[in-house]
């Protein structure tokens, strides 16, 4: 069946981005391999997007929208099992494909990612670098994966290989990262535009301006700190929200206790009489 | 090579040059519809209420932040813009990539790229060659941030052969940390460690991204071919390799290195 | 995906997707599921019984979206019992009434891995059957905490001549219930004596007990949600499964075994898994039965 992609998404919290709880949800699981050697293993998120991201909802209650797939024909929504892949050939004519089909087409592929060839990791041009995860070894694997990690460290390559997840196939790079494997998706060579036309004219380059500047750059120069940056825009967003939910509460909440709200004054009178009898026994 | 999608300046110490961005990379799939079983007909996504399935025009659609379960603060697109809003922006500013300072380039792990742009001289060109070269031969990329279109970006400039290139970072919190993985390094003797280096020796090999066709594109596209000429298609199963085990590591590892030989 | 067509107490009901993983990370299926409730249905059924439900159905799982249900969907099998209750607006909507097992079958297979139900009958809809203390720990307060302060609790409750069940709600939190059986008890009068002792436990106990809901307040206490006491306000039933990693059950705790467990320092052990739920009440029986029939009057009101 089409698998959706969970909304599991833990959502920023009105609070410091470092108490944000991260899940290690399984994206994929299969081996890796390299030569003869076959590491069981699973990819997980690497990057968790900071956006802050919000629900829509209906107007009238506040009930939570729910995106669902809706027949113009029948004039109804569809459930999942309703629901078939297809491939327009020509407007309003389909080709179905099914989910066995899709898998099918790359059998070696699906369950395993295998390493074609090592090479050095700063011959990999960083524009053909799409998307980053995490390998993390199944049950059985932690030996192997630690071997292809240090060796990899050792030698400062990264592995190629291929991979489908899902319905597409990625060329990816796998490369050690204190003494994690990260595999970063890369672009096929026929995605990556060109740009050679874009380079000025074969100019002689000004020396006296280019010395300048690379004294300039010398004295700019300093540690790469990732810390040191936050998504300004973000963090606006927050205090907004802040700001916002101290004004006003959020809705679906009842009635808040504002004002030192008491009950029946003799009820309370009864209640903290039955309160003291009960810490005096503790 | 098409029209730039927008226009800025590099700046840094009174140096200001000028440069049109232009996407890096252009993303092809196949792209696949969604129809109903039933009747083939084209599916549309639609909004409907979670309480009685019925469907919600966008008017009477608001956007809430959960606060927690069930509850939301609900906000206008156009007071969130607001309070979005980069402070202290005049025209001129507006459109600064502002460098901050410079790394080595070999400092960045590739885990922070994000978007890649090519940079394309605004003007005759003559600082952006100088800067360029500068760049190249300190083998350094400048940390820069700057905001294109209401978003405020942190990225990374890069020499590259005569031309500088652009990549949008991502920002340290949406690094989820490896150490978290909660992986624990395992013993390994200096035999297996001497063998696994030797292997990946000999399978080294100069990387040239030409080399990989997007195989599973042209068997999609052939896939579809073939059904719509109504020839049966064979179903495979996928094929799951058997783990190597701890205890046959070694072997498995000799046994490749005879391989490749 | 594999299917059963079942037949409970004479009627016919088509079974799904049996294989498939409600709750993948555990390992629980939809069969598991179908086949808990229907070992749990004498004793979750006198507490669905006549009651507006609430489904809350997870059809791709615990992973994936899930959506609440009051009203009685349409496709319902003619043998399913509802009622139409009231609302804000003055309309009336139609509910359904889990009042057999057939029923409770045929909720269970719509993935609806949570049963909620108010604290009132479908027929009267402004009596209150008991009084709930909803205790909800803010982080970094756990079910640990809950505990102390539902020890705590009863205590005050029995001063007052009022015997009290306790239960876990399958999440981080416990729920405390008082019953009343009284036809002349409304919610107006459940919801100011809950919010007095709630007020009152945080005076006495100003470090550990809120009463307050905006989240600024409830930072490491436990919040009493004394608002749970509302008609159009549902809670968990007894017994049945919550939706997240593991299939916990809400599921009620001996008042001495409430005591061992917060004594100790593991909440897990608090949880209950499905296979647990069902040893233990074919040993113990329903331990929230009396809760349905027990008689007692409010002070003061």
């Amino acid at each position: 069946m089409i698998k959706k992609n969970s909304t599991g998404k833990v959502p920023p919290r009105l609070s410091s981005g470092k108490d944000r709880e991260t899940s290690f949800q399984s994206i994929w699981s299969g081996t890796i391999s390299f030569s003869l050697v076959a590491i069981p293993v699973q990819l997980v998120k690497a990057v968790e997007p900071g956006r802050v991201s919000f629900r829509m909802l209906h107007g009238t209650d506040f009930s939570p929208l729910l995106r669902r797939m809706y027949c113009p024909e029948e004039g109804k929504i569809v459930g999942q099992d309703e629901i078939i892949r297809g491939f327009e050939t020509a407007p309003g004519r389909y080709i179905v494909i099914t989910d066995e089909e899709l898998e099918s087409v790359s059998p070696q592929r699906s369950r395993t990612i295998e390493i074609v060839r090592f090479t050095d990791i700063n011959e990999i041009d960083r524009v053909c670098y799409n998307h980053p995860y995490y390998l993390v070894p199944a049950r059985g694997g932690e030996k192997a994966y630690s071997l292809l990690s240090e060796i990899m460290r050792r030698t400062g390559k990264a592995g190629i290989a291929r991979f489908v997840l899902g319905e597409r196939e990625y060329l990816v790079a796998i490369k050690s990262t204190g003494g994690v494997l990260n595999l970063i998706t890369l672009h096929y060579s026929e995605e990556i535009l060109s740009d050679g036309e874009l380079a000025p004219e074969a100019d002689a380059i000004d020396a006296g301006e280019k010395a300048r500047i690379k004294k300039t750059i010398r004295k700019m120069t300093t540690d790469f700190a990732p810390g040191k940056y936050s998504d300004r825009r973000r963090g606006k967003i927050v205090t907004f929200l802040k700001k916002k939910l101290k004004e006003k509460a959020a809705v679906e909440a009842p009635e808040a206790l504002e004002e030192e709200a008491v009950g029946p004054a003799d009820l309370m009178a009864a209640l903290q009489e039955s309160m003291s009898r009960v810490k005096k026994i503790h | 090579m098409g029209g730039a999608i927008w226009k800025g300046y590099i700046r840094f110490n009174g140096t200001n040059t000028a440069v049109k961005l232009h996407p890096a990379v252009r993303e092809e799939q196949v792209r696949f519809h969604l129809l109903h079983k039933r009747d083939h007909a084209r599916l549309h996504q639609q909004m409907i209420c979670a309480y009685d399935h019925k469907p919600v025009p966008a008017e009477a659609q608001v956007r809430g932040f959960e606060v927690e379960e069930g509850r939301y603060i609900i906000v206008e697109q156009s007071e969130l813009e607001d309070a979005a809003q980069e402070t202290g922006r005049t025209p001129e500013n507006s459109r600064a990539i502002e460098v901050h300072e410079f790394v080595g380039v070999a400092q960045i792990d590739p885990i922070f790229l994000e978007r890649a742009y090519f940079l394309e001289p605004a003007d005759k060109g003559k600082e952006y060659n100088a800067l360029a070269a500068a760049m190249k031969e300190t083998d350094s990329a400048g940390i820069c941030t700057w905001t294109m279109r209401k978003r405020t970006y942190s990225g990374a400039l890069y020499p590259a052969g005569r031309t500088i290139r652009l990549y949008t970072l991502r920002y340290a919190d949406e690094i989820i940390e490896a150490g978290s993985l909660g992986l624990d390094e395992m013993a390994l003797s200096e035999k297996e460690l001497s063998i696994g280096v030797e292997l990946i020796s000999r399978l080294t090999a100069p990387f040239k991204p030409e080399e990989f066709e997007n195989e599973h594109h042209r068997k999609l596209r052939d896939l579809i071919e073939k059904k719509s000429r109504g020839e049966k298609i064979a179903l495979l199963r996928p094929v799951r390799l058997k783990p190597t085990m701890p205890d046959r590591l070694l072997q498995t590892l000799e046994a490749s290195l005879k391989k490749v030989a | 995906m594999s299917r059963r067509i079942v037949g409970i107490a004479g009627k016919r009901l088509v079974l799904s997707n049996l294989e498939k993983e409600l709750y993948p990370a555990y390992g629980f299926t939809k069969a598991a599921m179908l086949e808990y409730y229907e070992s749990m249905a004498d004793y979750i059924l006198p507490h669905l019984g006549n009651r507006a439900l609430t489904l809350k159905r997870y059809p791709d799982g615990v992973e994936g979206d899930f959506f609440f249900e009051k009203r009685c969907p349409s496709y319902r099998p003619e043998w399913v019992k509802t009622a139409d209750i009231p609302q804000g607006s003055g309309e009336r909507m139609r509910v359904c009434l889990v009042n057999n097992a057939e029923t409770l079958a045929w909720a269970a297979n719509l993935a609806s891995l949570e049963l909620h139900v108010p604290l009132n009958r479908a027929v009267t809809p402004e009596t209150s059957d008991s009084v709930v203390f909803d205790l909800d720990p803010g982080s970094p307060a756990d079910i640990i905490d809950c505990g102390r302060v539902a020890l705590i609790l009863r205590e005050l409750l029995a001063d007052l001549g009022l015997s009290s069940y306790v239960k876990t709600s399958g999440k981080k939190g416990l729920h405390v219930y008082v019953a009343l059986n009284s036809p002349d008890v409304s919610f107006d009068h459940t919801k100011k004596f809950s919010k007095a002792v709630a007020i009152v436990m945080q005076r006495n106990y100003p470090g550990l007990v809120t009463a307050r809901m905006s989240k600024g307040y409830r930072n490491a206490k436990v919040f009493i949600n004394w608002s749970q006491n509302d008609s159009s306000k549902t809670m968990i039933c007894i017994y049945s499964l919550r939706a997240a990693e593991k299939p916990y059950v809400s599921f009620p705790l001996e008042w001495k075994e409430l005591k061992r467990l917060t004594g100790r320092r593991d909440p897990e052990k608090f949880q209950v898994l499905p296979a647990e739920a069902v040893r233990r009440v074919a040993k113990y029986g329903d331990l929230f039965r009396d809760l349905l029939s027990i008689k007692q009057r409010l002070p003061h009101l």
